[in-house]
């Protein structure tokens, strides 16, 4: 696990942090010693109202990763009257100062701590969770040192970018009693159309899946350019391979065409894992198939004139195989439901009976869910386990892309049967000085 | 699609001095040979050699890169020299790690272990990483003889070790004792928690318990950094430990 020293000098704070939040709590309780002579000081923040929890209840935030994503997921935390958002860590200067700029002025104050690297804000122990949202080839090491450091991860999707990622990421969370929340917060809400016709029984036994998504990442060559001054290179990089500067290789934009870090190998799975997170995601709880894991990825390859494009397909224990972009005419008829033109669920058509579909705790979506497992210690509706679980599946059918064969896969022992290139790729050697 | 090796005559020629930014498309029969001799072991062997050949001084560095992944799909023992000679080049030792770490001969794990012995400070580091990776246990020794170097290292060494977890990792965790240093006592615990759960998932509950009640003693004798998160990590493992329905 990649929680070193840093090498180079520690990038102080920028911008004044708010202590420790026994610290914070150690003021208060002064100022209310002192009330006779000062009672202004206890501010009606800190002592809540009919709305918001006084300080000592809320949950103490920072988030890693500010950008696109990052942003959105900040303001969904910064937005509850549950969370104390205190501090915020990103390898660029615009969307550090961007973060801190929000949390700044939701407060009314200047306090929110700005990070440059990771591994300082983690060491803060006045925080209770982070929400995390860098590229994918960060995700491992930094909800590992999360774990280790006592903070409980809000970890957006896709949640691995390796099949050797998810078991670890899986024991830190149990090891250290740690809730991790996967960070797809689309399954329960844009998917009803398909989630609540099969939990309800209405296509009977669920027989295949249709997904229509983008396909897997790509090597990426961009030509170097100069490395901008408002960003740490080395560190946006870190496990990665060196690679030089290019805005195309490192733009948090959501295209998977070239010109983002989601487009390309070292740090994505691709729309394949990108998008698919969502539609896998969407799919995988709509069929109840979350606890499992597929035992096969098969692959179709292209026909022999090119009229057909290769497609793929992973095969579950209990039957169901999710096809990832198999031609239409190939697919099955009714009865199914379909969400849009991108999932086909199909059954058997005979009706069987109808399961209370899980829901979210708490209130606030996805986000309402892990805060409030944060409180109560519980599972969240994403749980990381469930997260590799739904993930296992776009990764197995990228590397049967990638290797253009059929591959089968030992659940238990996280290894592809018979393949010995196949296992190469489960992992790849991070770059020194990261460990995973 | 049959492997044709005087296809790739241009295509490595090209690539020797290619540079990001370059014209990728030029590479691609490289790409589909490395796919067509899966099952081929004469043009592996054919394609592995001239992929290897152009690890050598130049080559461009973006060049190396490139073969280094096919390597890393395709690579075996063969491979190992050129990709060894590159482990102690700050530029090229992490790519060189990339094929090593995974091409499953004992000579990868051997180079890996010889420039372990060799190198400094963050390549150093990545060594000990990727042997981590290939779960190698013939570089215990070194690593138990790091947990006592600088910081840094005996972090990662420990992080090592526990992903290692074979009864001799253990043993090299457990003869570390005490450490005045923060970081490596947190990964030592760390490192040893890992190990008690592998042995709890292999049905070897007295083995995991000893090491949970150790950590569980020195928490609550303050000897261990975190000691809260310790205690609570070594009690939950004692009641896996004692929890007959639990999977081990």
């Amino acid at each position: 696990m990649g929680h070193h020293t840093p090498a180079r000098p520690a990038s102080a704070p920028e911008g004044q942090t708010t202590g420790t939040r026994r610290g914070f709590l150690k003021g208060v309780g002064a100022a209310a010693a002192g009330a006779v002579s000062a009672p202004y000081v206890i501010t009606s923040t800190a002592l809540g109202n009919a709305s918001t929890p006084p300080a000592s209840d809320r949950i103490v935030m920072g988030g890693i990763g500010i950008g696109n994503m990052g942003s959105g997921d900040q303001n969904a935390f910064l937005g509850r009257s549950d969370v104390q958002y205190v501090a915020v860590c990103d390898v660029r200067k615009k969307w550090r100062d961007d973060g801190k700029g929000r949390v700044d002025g939701k407060y009314g104050n200047g306090d929110c701590a700005a990070y440059v690297d990771f591994r300082e804000l983690l060491a803060r122990d006045d925080l209770d969770a982070v929400h995390i949202a860098t590229p994918d080839h960060w995700h491992a090491i930094m909800t590992i040192a999360a774990c280790r450091s006592g903070k409980d991860v809000y970890l957006q999707k896709p949640e691995t970018l390796t099949l050797r990622e998810g078991p670890l990421m899986i024991a830190a969370a149990r090891r250290y009693g740690r809730v991790v929340s996967g960070g797809s917060q689309r399954v329960l809400e844009d998917y009803r159309d398909i989630v609540h016709p099969c939990w309800a029984g209405e296509i009977g036994a669920i027989k295949s899946v249709d997904i229509s998504v983008g396909g897997p990442s790509q090597p990426c060559y961009l030509p170097a350019q100069d490395t901008p001054p408002d960003i740490d290179w080395d560190l946006w990089l870190g496990p990665a391979p060196w690679e030089p500067y290019n805005p195309g290789r490192c733009d948090g934009n959501f295209g998977t065409g070239g010109n983002s870090w989601r487009s390309y190998i070292d740090y994505s799975g691709g729309s394949l894992t990108d998008w698919g997170a969502h539609h896998f995601g969407g799919t995988i709880f709509a069929t109840d198939l979350r606890e499992l894991q597929p035992v096969k990825a098969t692959y179709h390859p292209a026909s022999a004139d090119g009229k057909q494009a290769a497609y793929a397909s992973v095969s579950y224990p209990n039957g169901v195989d999710i096809y990832h972009n198999r031609p239409n005419e190939l697919r099955p008829a009714t009865p199914s439901v379909v969400h849009g033109g991108s999932i086909q669920i199909t059954g058997d058509g005979r009706a069987r009976e109808a399961k209370p579909v899980p829901v979210y705790k708490g209130t606030g979506g996805i986000y309402g869910d892990f805060i409030e497992c944060v409180k109560t210690r519980e599972r969240p509706f994403r749980d990381i386990e469930l997260a590799v679980n739904t993930m296992t599946g776009p990764h197995m059918i990228g590397i049967a892309y990638r290797l253009q064969r059929s591959l089968n896969w030992d659940v238990a022992a996280q290894q592809f049967t018979g393949d010995a290139e196949a296992n190469r790729l489960l992992d790849r050697a991070r770059r020194e000085p990261w460990i995973l | 699609m049959a492997y044709d090796s005087a296809s790739l005559d241009k295509p490595l020629e090209t690539l020797k001095a290619f540079d990001w930014g370059g014209d990728v498309a030029a590479f691609e029969p490289i790409d589909a040979a490395v796919i067509a001799v899966h099952a081929d072991p004469a043009a592996r062997a054919d394609l592995e050699k001239r992929l290897s050949a152009l690890l050598t001084a130049g080559t461009s560095r973006a060049a190396k890169e490139y073969v280094c992944r096919k390597l890393s799909v395709i690579g075996t023992a063969a491979s190992v020299p050129t990709l060894a000679a590159l482990l102690p080049d700050t530029e090229n030792s992490h790519m060189a790690r990339f094929a090593l770490e995974r091409i499953n001969a004992a000579e990868a794990g051997a180079a890996l272990r010889q420039a372990l012995g060799t190198v400094q400070g963050d390549l150093k580091i990545g060594m000990i990483s990727s042997l981590a990776g290939r779960g190698d246990t013939a570089c215990i020794p070194m690593l138990a003889a790091l947990l006592a170097g600088d910081s840094r290292t005996a972090v990662a060494a420990a992080d090592a070790l526990g992903r290692i977890h074979t009864p001799e990792a253990v043993q090299a965790l457990t003869a570390a004792g005490g450490t005045s240093d923060q970081a490596v006592a947190a990964a030592i615990v760390d490192a040893r928690l890992a190990c008690a759960e592998s042995l709890l998932k292999q049905g070897k509950r007295s083995e995991a318990t000893a090491i949970y009640k150790s950590l569980a003693d020195a928490a609550a004798a303050g000897t261990t950094p975190a000691a809260k998160s310790t205690r609570l990590a070594a009690a939950r493992g004692i009641l896996a430990c004692l929890d007959t329905t639990s999977p081990s």
